[in-house]
């Protein structure tokens, strides 16, 4: 047993320790190869659940079917994992953000049981956030098996989660363009070097398991002047139709945590609306890929007014499916509800200026969805790759950085913040490196404590204080109770500087009538932020530690600088 | 009092028992307790290396509008200034992060509300991981309120088993009580745990600290366990082996706590006592 245990101490093989970034890549790969199986296995999952529900469709009662998904969902993640609903991502970028990517292990599988039930019983969400949270989950699990640092943790975590989206897409630029952008937030080497080899890694289990296809294949479109001017409509379009969504997804998340009853009853009947309308609309039932497939190819044959209901019944099918306490993510229904949106912009414009010479509606279709993801998500980038590798071609690239651009600029006007991080914005937990609260986010008031401050008892007269004086190199002493310890109160030399120069009062005057008595003071487990707020707000250079009426030590701006510059180097080296 | 102890509140009578559990050894040992009313059935503690969910159940939330007098007027009645704990930052709306900052921790040896389980023999799975995860030792106290007069190491010679003996001495000095060492001699023979302490720099002490160092040659060690004075803390090591080990060979601690009914002061492996 002596002899095996060092070798059943992963994080100990010298093997692994010889160079940091040789070992990133190893286990990039492993985390790549652990994602990419998590996405096959809910992408199969969803497919032979969507088998078995499908002969059911047909009954009356096949409404309630996304309810009863839903319900399990939300149970299954409240009552067994005792995780909350949603999607998981401002999750992920919050434990990148404040805790050096930690994630709880039950994150790797939670949600990909929870999403495989809402949509596989038909509600309107998409399979890529589970898979999002899984990978990261993965990630940051076998981080802490190698028993690796924060900064190498934060990189795993985000390898988790390009492979998740390089997986189900088949799509590895998108995946890696996605970690980086959305949820590392931090485009360098030694990011970009491991999360590109965990996506090679997660696409290359995805085409083993699945085969190399291309989610949505179209024929050749011949773009045009003229598409390039409708595409710049279609990005306001497109920005208005995130905004729409957003804010419907507020809204309802809003209107069910008001609503009475058990979380499981209000995502049933958020499932069971969906179902509802399913029966008019059926394609606002799942991710949705089988009706945007049709719609690239151009083949959706109903008219203009159809399409367009069925945006806003698919809008309103995402927001009542999440927004009530379903699982699943925004990516899919994204997709489906950008293509309706573009092939209804289109049918619009030629029905508007039939001699126009537009591109096929298919084209439309594809501009629309780069519009929404870029919207939602504010990544333009991540739209615009993900539209060229799962439609594999690049003959719409230059409308498609038109309408991702500016689709994502007029979303930030009027949503300062993505859907992802609306939350954590609103909370002050987004912290991306490099930036002034990260900075202080991470260091404590104890690493910036200064205790080279002499206590002095209340009843000390100032001829005795003015030895103190000499002895010390501060401009503050902190008065005690000699008996309990008990900080009683500050004495700045600035106060006493009169008493100084008049040697009646040397013994005249005793600490304790002349402490400050009426002082700001800090806890050593205060946010740097707030103290440095405080001190801004009062005008102050240096303020008092103290816990539970002890004097722990002072604190000050000069060596919080110092700190600061320190710490601000490492993160941006 | 400048070390802090956290406690999860539980305003029922049980609850009780485990604050004044918490009251008392804060009292003894120089501490304050941090006092935590949680709002959630649920909590996130992140370590250094590790993130671990801590699932309360219900019986945590009893009513809410007088936990917080409840848990003051114990407090206070023991002469010292109620501090509570208020969660700052949030992974998920209803999922609170508590900071792991404190120098102890109570818990009960199950977050349960089942009294077969929180009695012996039993330690829950979260418990568990927050003792191995945790930087501080964790207070697991006994069922029902008992004041402790002396405290006793159990000492088998492990990495662990050190960091409890210095812990121990460490609260002798600080208690001003009896200190007492317990050791299964087992296979090895005495020198070999005497070599341990030399090891470790900590002979001095323990001539000057430690009362009675009570070395069993003989007899099994469940029946040596009563020895174990009824009304002492016990400090121990845990979870020093690898899962394999503890799985085949089975685990000291498990045996312990699930014999002695005195309040348990366990140190994990991530607990790093200096003298």
């Amino acid at each position: 047993m002596r002899h095996i245990k060092p070798w059943l101490a992963v994080k100990r093989w010298t093997l692994f320790r010889i160079d940091d970034r040789l070992l990133l890549i190893v286990i990039a790969v492993i985390v790549g190869n652990f994602s990419g199986l998590a996405s096959v296995v809910l992408n199969r999952s969803i497919e032979t659940m969507v088998e078995w529900l499908t002969p059911l469709r047909a009954n009356w009662w096949a409404f309630l079917l996304p309810g009863a998904g839903a319900a399990a969902s939300s149970l299954f993640l409240d009552k067994i994992m005792r995780e909350g609903a949603g999607h998981g991502v401002p999750e992920v970028i919050y434990a990148v953000s404040r805790h050096g990517g930690l994630l709880r292990f039950r994150s790797s599988f939670s949600r990909l049981i929870s999403s495989c039930l809402t949509i596989g019983s038909g509600g309107s969400a998409g399979p890529e956030a589970p898979v999002v949270i899984s990978g990261a989950a993965i990630g940051s699990t076998i981080a802490r098996k190698f028993a690796l640092n924060d900064r190498q943790r934060v990189t795993l975590v985000g390898c988790g989660a390009a492979a998740g989206i390089s997986s189900i897409f088949n799509a590895p630029i998108a995946g890696m363009v996605f970690a980086v952008e959305v949820i590392l937030g931090e485009w360098k080497a030694l990011n970009i070097i491991p999360v590109a080899i965990a996506s090679v890694a997660g696409t290359e289990i995805s085409r083993l398991l699945q085969g190399n296809q291309i989610a949505f294949t179209h024929r050749t479109f011949n773009i045009h002047f003229v598409d390039i001017l409708a595409s710049i409509g279609l990005a306001v379009a497109a920005a208005g139709s995130a905004v729409l969504l957003t804010r419907m997804l507020r809204f309802m998340a809003k209107l069910c945590s008001h609503s009475a009853g058990p979380t499981w009853l209000r995502a049933a009947a958020g499932g069971c609306a969906v179902g509802l309308i399913a029966v008019a609309l059926p394609d606002v039932l799942g991710e949705g890929y089988a009706p945007t497939r049709i719609m690239i190819n151009g083949a959706f044959t109903t008219g203009l007014a159809f399409v367009s209901i069925t945006l806003l019944a698919k809008i309103s099918a995402t927001a009542l499916t999440l927004g009530w306490g379903g699982s699943g993510g925004i990516f899919a229904p994204c997709l489906a509800i950008g293509s309706l949106l573009g092939l209804s912009f289109q049918r619009a414009l030629v029905l508007a200026w039939p001699a126009a010479g537009l591109a096929n509606e298919g084209c439309f279709a594809l501009l629309g969805m780069a519009g929404l993801i870029s919207g939602m998500l504010q990544a333009p980038l991540t739209g615009i790759f993900l539209i060229v590798e799962i439609t594999g071609g690049y003959d719409v690239i230059l409308p498609l950085i038109i309408v991702s651009v500016i689709s994502t600029t007029m979303c930030h006007y009027f949503e300062p913040a993505s859907y992802y991080l609306h939350e954590l914005v609103e909370r002050g937990q987004l912290l991306r490196p490099g930036t002034d609260a990260r900075v202080l986010s991470d260091m404590s008031v104890m690493e910036v404590i200064e205790k080279d401050c002499i206590a002095v008892p209340p009843d000390m007269r100032l001829r005795e204080f003015t030895q103190i004086i000499s002895i010390s190199h501060r401009n503050y002493f902190p008065v005690e109770d000699p008996a309990t310890g008990r900080f009683l109160g500050m004495i700045y030399l600035d106060d006493i500087r009169p008493y100084l120069f008049d040697p009646v009062m040397y013994d005249a005057v005793v600490m304790g009538e002349i402490m400050n008595t009426d002082i700001e003071t800090v806890r050593p487990d205060d946010d740097l932020t707030d103290v440095l707020n405080k001190m801004d707000r009062k005008k102050l250079f240096s303020m008092p530690v103290v816990n539970n009426q002890r004097f722990l030590g002072m604190i000050s701006k000069a060596t919080l600088l110092d700190r600061y510059r320190r710490e601000l180097a490492v993160q941006t080296s | 009092m400048d070390k802090s102890l956290f406690h999860i509140f539980r305003n029922t009578p049980l609850g009780r028992e485990t604050l004044l559990q918490s009251i008392y050894f804060c009292k003894t040992v120089g501490a304050y307790p941090m006092i935590y009313i949680p709002t959630t059935t649920k909590f996130l503690m992140y370590f250094e290396n590790d993130v671990v969910q801590v699932d309360l159940d219900d019986t945590y939330l009893t009513s809410p509008q007088t936990a917080r007098t409840h848990a003051a007027q114990l407090v206070e009645q023991a002469g010292i200034k109620p501090v509570f704990f208020t969660p700052k930052h949030y992974t998920a709306s209803t999922l609170p992060d508590i900071p792991t900052h404190f120098d102890f921790m109570c818990c009960p040896r199950s977050i349960s509300d089942l009294s077969n389980k929180i009695g012996l023999g039993y330690i829950g799975p979260r418990v568990r991981r927050v003792v191995q995860a945790a930087p501080f030792p964790v207070l697991i106290p006994s069922p029902a309120f008992k004041e402790w007069k002396s405290i006793t190491v159990f000492f088998g010679g492990s990495a662990n088993a050190v960091n409890a003996l210095r812990l121990g001495i460490n609260l002798g000095r600080a208690t001003g009580m009896d200190l007492n060492v317990f050791t299964q001699v087992g296979r090895r023979k005495v020198d070999y745990y005497e070599k341990v302490i030399a090891d470790s720099g900590l002979e001095k002490d323990v001539q000057r600290y430690v009362k009675n160092w009570q070395r069993f040659e003989s007899g099994k060690f469940r029946e040596n366990l009563y020895e174990v004075p009824h009304d002492a803390l016990v400090v121990l090591g845990a979870f020093g082996h690898g899962l394999i080990r503890d799985f085949i060979f089975g685990s000291k601690m498990e045996m312990i706590q699930s014999t002695v009914t005195n309040s348990m002061l366990i140190v994990g492996p991530n607990y790093v006592a200096r003298l």
